[in-house]
């Protein structure tokens, strides 16, 4: 027998996952593949049920306390933390606890811990909106990248630096490519041309993401990357204990 | 009710046996209590009772542990949530809520019970615990005592058979800590809970009691009236000390009884002088000192000088304006009047000492003092081995015990020998053993030339330690002088061994041996 291990998807939750995750990507990418700006209006329906349905089939796993309580903690930590840079340009606090906290604790709670710290912040911030169900998937899918950042003790901070660095962009080209389509109307040479080829909207898409970049992503990135190598090793050791405290999956034995 | 057969425990990632065999059984509406030495596994006794060890800490566990007619080897603990409510060490850590009210429907909530039923389980609690007047409160804003009692409700509400307390009265003044037991002995004598506790303060809850606990370091166990536990036990509060000190044909529990049998030794003891103490120059001086913060009066008027070689002690009832006074000394607070000081070395302990802590291990934590006070490396390292040999370098400070926290704390504030010592409430949590390393240390210190100024409520740490007593209350100065003199002043703050030989002025054991020499 063995104590209780952090939560992990698995089975048909890693399918449930997948295909709610194929919606919702979806969801954002459709304007490079859509003739129409009606398509947005489906995905307005669809994301948001693609999530409720997951967040029911997460709560059906009878999450286990040790989990249910990192996962409250840091979550509640992540979502305090997002209204404190709010309304200065790309200063978002957030984003280096989400990346360690998924760092320490794997994939699969990292994915957790994105889409409720999210959520919460929404609590918090009132930023509720067609948006939200996008930025909850965005969050949680950094969460899962920065679960799968390869543990290599030595180099340790560098890497998680640099998954800062991608993460940062990563969220900021999504929510670009969530807002472009409305963001500066139709006639500019930067917008959104429904039904024109891939490329060309590629095209228009990279040079708005790029005009946009300087005032959040860049600075986005940086700030999450300069938190992450400041204090990233004592947050990292705080987090590691908690997690060696918690016992996860220890030999039980009964003689 | 609860029945320990032969228990041996291995943690995971430990080699050591924790416990070794232990036996035990407890029937209902029992108040027991279980002592021992620091780290020989009370705590894991505690939560062998409801699972949590080893079905949430993983290990190695021989024998069997029944509960209510269940093996712990069966049911897992959320399984046993009502049957067994279980308060830890530090309330705080706890709370999940704001406020009173909604921190004793949490549990409730949790097991999904109907609205009326909460209500009325609501209400019951809080008459049960006298909670009644502070139901709306915040959390944060109560007294560690009431603290305490809502952490007990908050277990009560489910109903519990068994409530397992670990230290409930460690961390509080000595009114909070018989409301908490006079509430606890209610329980026990009214619903027929089984009580388990574990305490190092045994001079507060003996007389509570019906069943004590000992495990010893040589595995035995033994269970028995507290009379009968204490004649032998390692571990004694100083009623019990005193008792045996004196060759008592049987230990006594109340200062009543013991009065009784030490009459001869009253009438004939001789007098005893008071500690000796060589008074260096003047240290710090306080002038006319006044603390306000907004409407309040922290501090008033003030005026109190402290010289080297001196032990002040500094007493009063939480709020009364001890930190408030430690503060000014210590120029973290604003303060009309003047304080003029002599030296430049201070050391502070604040009342949590992890507080002092931040590294990753206790070399970190040495090395960094060594580094700050320009010290020869290894100094700090040198100092903490004198007070507690064998801690290793590569642990992490919080993974230490209460006792070799206190000791590294120590450690880190006397390694550049501060000329005054500034320690507020240290002995929180901390067993005999700890608490004669400080005292051992602290009169070294002062027999430097050191002066030592220590806020708290423990008046055996008092009668040991200090030469001299500053009360408080609501920030005056009521009492300035002499240990033996303030003590003796109002005997319900006096010490155990004052009141048992009140009027004759010893304040300790070894005052009471000197007497009848």
């Amino acid at each position: 027998m063995k104590t209780a291990d952090i939560f992990r998807f698995n089975g048909f939750r890693i399918i449930a996952l997948t295909l709610t995750s194929i919606v919702s990507a979806a969801g954002f990418f459709w304007p490079f593949f859509s003739s129409s700006n009606k398509s947005s209006l489906i995905f307005w329906i669809a994301t948001p049920l693609a999530l409720l349905l997951l967040l029911a089939l997460i709560g059906q796993a009878k999450l286990d306390a040790k989990s249910l309580a990192l996962l409250g903690v840091l979550s509640a930590l992540i979502a305090a933390l997002r209204p404190l840079g709010a309304g200065a340009a790309g200063i978002e606090p957030m984003w280096f606890l989400l990346i360690l906290g998924a760092y320490v604790f794997g994939p699969s709670f990292g994915f957790l811990l994105g889409v409720q710290s999210m959520l919460l912040s929404a609590f918090l911030t009132g930023g509720f909106g067609p948006w939200l169900p996008y930025q909850i998937f965005a969050a949680g899918w950094l969460g899962l990248l920065a679960g799968l950042t390869p543990k290599i003790k030595r180099i340790e901070i560098p890497l998680l630096v640099i998954v800062g660095l991608i993460a940062s962009e990563i969220f900021g080209v999504l929510m670009d490519l969530q807002f472009w389509p409305w963001a500066i109307g139709p006639k500019t040479q930067l917008s959104y041309l429904p039904g024109a080829a891939i490329g060309e909207n590629l095209n228009r898409f990279f040079s708005y993401h790029v005009a946009s970049s300087m005032a959040w992503n860049v600075p986005r990135a940086i700030f999450t990357a300069l938190l992450i190598a400041l204090v990233g090793p004592g947050v990292l050791s705080a987090l590691k204990r908690a997690s060696r405290k918690a016992n996860f999956v220890s030999e039980i034995k009964f003689i | 009710m609860i029945k320990f057969q032969n228990v041996s425990l291995i943690y995971p990632t430990s080699q050591k046996t924790i416990l070794d065999g232990l036996n035990f059984e407890i029937g209902e509406g029992e108040f027991v209590l279980l002592i021992g030495e620091t780290g020989i596994g009370k705590s894991s006794v505690l939560r062998l009772i409801n699972g949590l060890v080893p079905h949430h800490t993983g290990g190695i566990l021989a024998g069997n542990v029944e509960v209510g007619g269940l093996s712990t080897r069966d049911v897992r603990p959320g399984e046993l949530a009502e049957l067994i409510g279980i308060v830890g060490q530090n309330p705080v850590n706890g709370f999940v809520t704001d406020i009173v009210e909604d921190e004793l429907a949490f549990s409730m909530e949790s097991l999904n019970l109907s609205n009326e039923v909460m209500r009325k389980r609501i209400e019951e609690v809080l008459d049960l615990l006298s909670l009644a007047s502070i139901r709306d409160r915040k959390i944060a804003t109560l007294s560690g005592g009431e603290q305490q009692r809502v952490a007990i409700a908050a277990a009560m509400v489910l109903h519990p058979k068994i409530l397992v307390l670990d230290e409930p009265t460690s961390a509080l003044d000595p009114v909070a800590a018989e409301e908490v037991l006079a509430i606890l002995q209610r329980l026990v004598h009214d619903l027929g809970i089984t009580v388990i506790i574990a305490e190092h303060r045994l001079e507060r809850v003996i007389g509570y009691v019906d069943t004590v606990i000992e495990i010893s370091a040589d595995g035995n166990t033994r269970i028995g009236k507290p009379d009968e536990i204490l004649k032998e036990s390692e571990i004694a509060p100083p009623l019990v000390k005193l008792a045996r000190a004196l060759k008592l044909p049987k230990v006594s529990l109340s200062v009543r009884d013991l009065r009784k049998d030490t009459e001869n030794i009253r009438n004939t003891g001789n007098e005893v002088a008071q500690r000796h103490e060589v008074l260096g120059r003047e240290l710090i001086k306080l002038d006319s000192v006044s603390v306000h913060y907004g409407d309040k009066i922290a501090l008033q008027k003030l005026d109190l000088s402290i010289r080297g070689g001196e032990i002040v002690a500094l007493m009063g009832r939480n709020g009364a304006g001890k930190s408030s006074l430690i503060k000014s000394l210590l120029d973290v607070v604003e303060y009309k009047g003047t304080i003029k000081k002599h030296i430049t070395k201070i050391g502070y302990i604040p009342q949590d000492a992890n507080d002092l802590l931040y590294h990753q291990s206790v070399k970190n934590e040495c090395d960094q003092t060594d580094k700050d006070h320009s010290l020869t490396v290894g100094t700090t390292y040198k100092l903490l081995n004198k007070l507690v040999p064998n801690i290793k370098q590569d642990i992490h400070p919080r993974d230490l015990s209460e006792g070799q926290r206190l000791a590294l704390v120590l450690a880190i504030v006397l390694a550049p020998n501060p000329e005054l010592l500034i320690l507020d409430e240290p002995t929180r949590g901390l067993d005999y053993s700890a608490k004669e390393l400080l005292i051992k240390e602290l009169i070294a210190r002062s027999e430097k030339g050191a002066a030592v100024l220590i806020a708290t409520h423990d008046v055996e740490l008092v009668a040991e330690l200090a030469s001299r007593i500053v009360i408080l209350a609501d920030g005056d100065l009521v009492a300035d002088g002499p240990t033996m003199d303030v003590l003796l002043a109002s005997p319900a703050f006096a010490p155990q061994v004052t009141k048992v030989m009140s009027p004759r002025k010893w304040l300790t054991v070894s005052d009471v041996l000197k007497a009848i020499e």
